[in-house]
């Protein structure tokens, strides 16, 4: 995978900072745990796993904010640290180089928001206490949320690396872009959604099991606005990336 | 311009009406230069412009106006580039969690080097920490910090070689190492261009020397040459006196001295062609006359900073 991302990966993966972004994801299997062995089967629970579980703390919530964490470290710890000359004046593209820190985070971030994902939508599913979730056909409904999850955690970190090189200031603008724009806004407008990276996951999930997550129907994008989103955020950011740091003066 | 030897070579690097400006501050202001091969002191005072336009040569920063060469090529976004040139900022930041060997073998691999593990030995040799190389970087003092730079900037044996104050932290018996190391790639037939705001360093080290003053490019070419260029040229001098008037009948006599005017303060300015000889002879006068000397200072302020290297020698 080249030297660069195996480093990086190494740099983004230290252990105050996994064991912060373990502590986020373990958030939703426990809330799910606690919710499945405590609530009856109803439509109102479902519905409630769904708005309150699945889109509010782990798409809305626990995705962009480990995305965050990590894929603004990726050039923010680089530029703060005044060691980003070491890595531009090496005989590597600049797009190798955004590649390397964007795969990195994802690889960092990425299992462990799809993990807690699954892991609390088959607690949900099929849990020790009452049913909660009507997901019929576990194994697709699973498997949409891990989709969903993945092309999300993609998007938000092509985006956020990004941040990290235009500011120094990344993580905090960014995160009030998450609760502002992607938590309060897009929520509101419907003409948000398809600007936001949580109504494209939204829209991917309830694509792949619009069976399982009809409570979604009436506020998501359609299918194929989801993927495209997806498509057009991740490479439209990777390119302003490699731009800026084609373009910045390095220190 | 640093000439080559020879007077035929291709320069490595050429700079045509370089500016690089902040805002509103002019850090290097319409500077042309070449370097050849050998080695090339770019001297100057601390804000002089000397690590910005190295930056820029490097391709690290965007020339505001002009431009700048290496090699033949575009300095700028130009990848390839970098394996055929080591640039050593100025900046101490490393990765401090990395051992010494670990830097350098990074710095390495990320050259695509395929002879890694002798290339690393020989880097971290010619440094000289193959005792330390297994410790974090976070360990080491300022001047093993310095050198396993160095290492990591040698690594993948580079023909042009941009150092930006090397020598700082470095102890005497390091920096002894260091020209002994330096010289050697120079006889090589690599360009290796070294900043330093302190004379005696680019003294030793240099062949030839690039001196910037405020953003320009105040002299070039050999460094004798250019140094007893600088001496010719007249200065004023303030100086006090505890009795000025003994202290300008002594002074007018010394061959040094142009002549000597007194000021609203009734302080001596003294215009001198010669100011090493100057300073030498300022204080002995004093001291023979049993004249109370309380402050001497250059007052031509846009070479000042020429006239405190020559001072501080």
């Amino acid at each position: 995978m080249g030297p660069l991302f195996t480093f990086s990966l190494r740099q983004l993966a230290s252990r105050g900072r996994l064991l912060l972004l373990l502590i986020l994801v373990s958030l939703p299997v426990g809330l799910a745990i606690l919710v499945s062995a405590t609530i009856g089967e109803d439509e109102t629970s479902n519905r409630e796993f769904i708005n309150t579980l699945l889109d509010g703390l782990l798409i809305g919530t626990i995705m962009p904010i480990v995305s965050m964490v990590l894929a603004t470290a990726a050039f923010g710890n680089e530029v703060e640290d005044r060691t980003l000359s070491f890595l531009v004046l090496k005989p590597i593209s600049r797009l190798r180089i955004v590649s390397a820190k964007l795969l990195a985070a994802i690889a960092v971030g990425c299992p462990l928001v799809i993990v807690s994902g699954l892991t609390a939508t088959l607690v949900g599913g099929s849990g020790p206490g009452a049913r909660i979730v009507e997901l019929d056909g576990t194994f697709q409904a699973t498997l949409a949320v891990g989709v969903a999850l993945f092309a999300g955690f993609v998007a938000y970190c092509a985006l956020f690396t990004w941040a990290g090189l235009v500011s120094t200031r990344a993580l905090p603008y960014a995160l009030v872009y998450v609760v502002i724009w992607e938590g309060l806004i897009s929520s509101i407008l419907d003409g948000v959604r398809y600007l936001s990276v949580r109504g494209y996951t939204l829209a991917i999930m309830h694509g792949l099991d619009d069976k399982s997550f009809a409570e979604l129907s009436d506020r998501v994008i359609e299918f194929p606005a989801g993927i495209l989103g997806v498509v057009i955020v991740t490479a439209g950011f990777l390119w302003l990336a490699v731009r800026r740091l084609d373009r910045m003066d390095v220190t | 311009m640093t000439g080559p030897a020879t007077g035929t070579a291709t320069p490595t690097i050429e700079v045509d009406r370089l500016s690089k400006w902040f805002g509103n501050v002019v850090a290097v202001n319409d500077v042309s230069l070449q370097v050849y091969p050998g080695i090339t002191g770019l001297l100057g005072a601390n804000g002089a412009g000397k690590t910005t336009l190295l930056r820029v040569i490097a391709g690290l920063a965007k020339p505001s106006e002009g431009s700048a060469r290496m090699l033949g090529e575009a300095v700028r976004v130009n990848p390839n580039l970098y394996r055929r040139v080591g640039v050593m900022s100025e900046q101490e930041a490393v990765y401090e969690k990395l051992t010494g060997r670990e830097l350098v073998e990074f710095a390495g691999r990320l050259h695509g080097l395929e002879r890694l593990a002798p290339a690393v030995d020989r880097a971290i040799e010619i440094v000289g920490l193959v005792d330390v190389q297994d410790r974090a970087i976070g360990t080491y003092s300022r001047g093993m910090r310095q050198r396993i730079r160095l290492g990591a900037t040698l690594v993948h044996d580079p023909e042009v070689i941009l150092l930006d104050e090397p020598l700082n932290g470095t102890d005497p018996r390091q920096r002894i190492e260091f020209q002994e190391v330096m010289h050697r790639l120079a006889a090589e037939g690599r360009t290796i261009l070294i900043s330093s705001h302190i004379l005696e360093e680019v003294e030793t080290l240099a062949d030839s020397i690039l001196l910037m003053v405020s953003g320009k490019l105040a002299a070039s070419g050999d460094f004798h040459a250019i140094r007893a260029k600088l001496d010719e040229r007249p200065y004023k001098v303030r100086v006090v006196a505890g009795d000025p008037r003994s202290m300008a009948a002594a002074l007018i006599e010394l061959e040094a001295v142009e002549s000597v005017a007194v000021d609203r303060e009734g302080a001596l300015v003294v215009l001198s062609k010669n100011v090493d000889a100057l300073q030498r002879s300022i204080p002995r006068l004093a001291r023979d006359r049993a004249i109370r000397l309380l402050r001497v200072e250059p007052l031509d302020e846009s070479l000042e900073s020429v006239f405190g290297y020559l001072v501080d020698t």
